[in-house]
């Protein structure tokens, strides 16, 4: 019995051990890679006004289609490597049920729209502002680009975090389509605004 | 009065002024009040480890901004918690959660307390078996594990330190007085630090250029980007610093993303800023070169080489750089 106890106590202080190393080694790990609360959950709403100032354009008047959500801004060289494909993705699905919408993320509209003027833009998509970030907020967004996927019903359903090509865009909304839930993809780095 | 009863009475006054202590300080707080205390307890998601109470981030005012609407909406300290977990998940509060897993945090100390204070119990009234006995376990498994545990708490202590300093070497604000003479002798990561750290600085912009064009040397022209970008969009930065920065984004963003006509017209930008700058319009004539629009950079190069103000030393680049184009070579 006494040995029992005393085995105990050995047990108790080498679980102290381990539990201090779990926890040293957790330090400096990206908090922005975790797995996001928001797949399986309905997308947050948002109504927000075009880029241009017009709008505003709702989330809900979008139900019933596959949504992209994707938050860029000019400063973020990783939006700029995407938006090519991001482009080109809603040429492609968009005249068949997927509604691609960018939210300019901590930058004025105007200085989106001028990069976008010289980047291009694809007619099927929606340019967004978001005032005061409150959408970024509701969406969890820790740095852009992040790509939210939501499928016709309104459930958060996929996100890419980092560079979107077309092949995960198109990956992603198959599966979309098959009824999948896709999950969250790490395709590389996200960027914060240079004076944050 | 016993001598018990007047104790009773003491530890009762005791507990009573505790209490109305307690109260004062805790009763009815303001909403600017809660504003800072919730504010406290949420991680900027942007920042390292730092609330967004203390941030100067804007995405941290965008949330102590969304949290103070949140109060005057009546919201409760739940409900605005909630919403931001729903969001961000458990890792946006500072403070694990009285629940799941991150209870046995909460829950650790007092468990350690508690088997403290049963070891102790247990020791006094057991002194021990003597060596030898059966049910004592042998001074060599005793050691062993004397050792284990000693080994692991070393480790533990090393990378926890090691962690520590890491994060105080990325963060640190101690390094605001790096001169920019001494740049050179600077690691990248100390620069980075002394940046963010320096963000209001008047002079930032010329730190962040020589940065900048470090990583664009390096073909790092990720981390390049954002500090150009910065240099351009700084109202504090001087017109060179904005040339050079717009130059730098020109060339990376046409040799890392083949966007020439961005490129060109960030050169353009920048010849509005300074009318004729060589160093601008050379770089014009070689991106055109690279971008194999020969007859464009021959026309750019040779007025550039007409100019009876050109420098020697710019002249032989021209001179190399045309006769390249001219020869139809790739460029170099």
């Amino acid at each position: 019995m006494k040995n029992g106890i005393r085995w105990v106590g050995y047990g108790l202080a080498l679980a102290a051990v381990a539990f201090s190393v779990m926890l040293a080694t957790r330090f400096g790990r990206d908090p922005g890679l975790v797995e996001s609360p928001l797949i399986g959950k309905p997308a947050p709403g948002f109504e927000l006004p075009t880029l241009d100032g017009g709008g505003p354009v709702s989330l809900a008047d979008l139900r019933g289609q596959i949504v992209v959500v994707n938050f860029f801004a000019s400063w973020c060289l990783e939006c700029r490597l995407e938006h090519a494909d991001l482009v080109a993705s809603s040429d492609n699905f968009g005249p068949s049920g997927v509604r691609f919408v960018q939210i300019n993320y901590q930058e004025r509209p105007q200085d989106s729209s001028a990069w976008l003027d010289e980047a291009g833009r694809s007619q099927h998509t929606l340019y967004l502002h978001d005032p005061g970030s409150r959408t970024a907020i509701a969406y969890g967004v820790f740095g852009i680009p992040e790509t939210f996927f939501i499928d016709p019903d309104g459930t958060v359903v996929g996100k890419i975090i980092g560079e979107a090509d077309a092949l995960t865009i198109g990956a992603t909304i198959d599966a979309i389509r098959h009824g999948e839930t896709p999950g969250q993809t790490v395709t590389g780095n996200t960027q914060q605004r240079p004076d944050s | 009065m016993s001598e018990r009863a007047r104790n009773l009475v003491y530890i009762a006054l005791i507990v009573a002024l505790a209490a109305t202590v307690a109260v004062l300080i805790a009763g009815n707080p303001t909403e600017e009040d809660r504003v800072a205390r919730l504010g406290g307890s949420i991680m900027c998601p942007v920042c390292q480890g730092e609330a967004i109470a203390d941030s100067p981030s804007d995405m941290a005012r965008d949330m102590m901004d969304l949290i103070e609407e949140r109060v005057a909406q009546g919201a409760t300290d739940r409900q605005i918690i909630d919403e931001l977990t729903a969001a961000y998940g458990q890792n946006i509060l500072l403070d694990p959660p009285v629940s799941g897993p991150t209870l046995v945090l909460w829950l650790a100390p007092a468990g350690a307390l508690l088997a403290g204070v049963g070891v102790i119990a247990w020791w006094r009234r057991h002194p021990g078996a003597p060596e030898g006995s059966p049910s004592a376990p042998s001074s060599r498994t005793r050691t062993a594990v004397g050792a284990l545990i000693l080994i692991g708490s070393l480790a533990a202590v090393l990378v926890a330190v090691t962690s520590y300093l890491q994060e105080r070497d990325d963060t640190t604000s101690g390094l605001a007085d790096v001169q920019v003479d001494d740049l050179d002798e600077v690691s990248n990561e100390t620069l980075e630090a002394v940046i963010a750290a320096n963000q209001e600085h008047p002079q930032i912009s010329g730190m962040r250029l020589a940065l900048a064009d470090r990583y664009r040397e390096e073909g790092d022209y990720r981390a390049a980007f954002p500090h150009y970008f910065a240099v351009v969009e700084s109202e504090t930065s001087a017109a060179p610093e904005k040339v050079a920065a717009l130059a730098g984004l020109a060339w990376i963003t046409w040799d890392g993303n083949g966007e020439l006509d961005t490129a060109l017209g960030l050169l353009d930008r920048a010849l509005e800023i300074q009318p004729g700058s060589v160093p601008v319009r050379f770089l014009e004539g070689r991106i055109l070169h690279c971008a194999g629009r020969s007859d464009q950079s021959e026309r750019v190069l040779e007025d550039l080489l007409a100019e009876p103000t050109l420098p020697s030393d710019w002249e032989d680049a021209v001179t190399s750089e045309l006769a390249a184009v001219e020869a139809r070579e790739a460029c170099a």
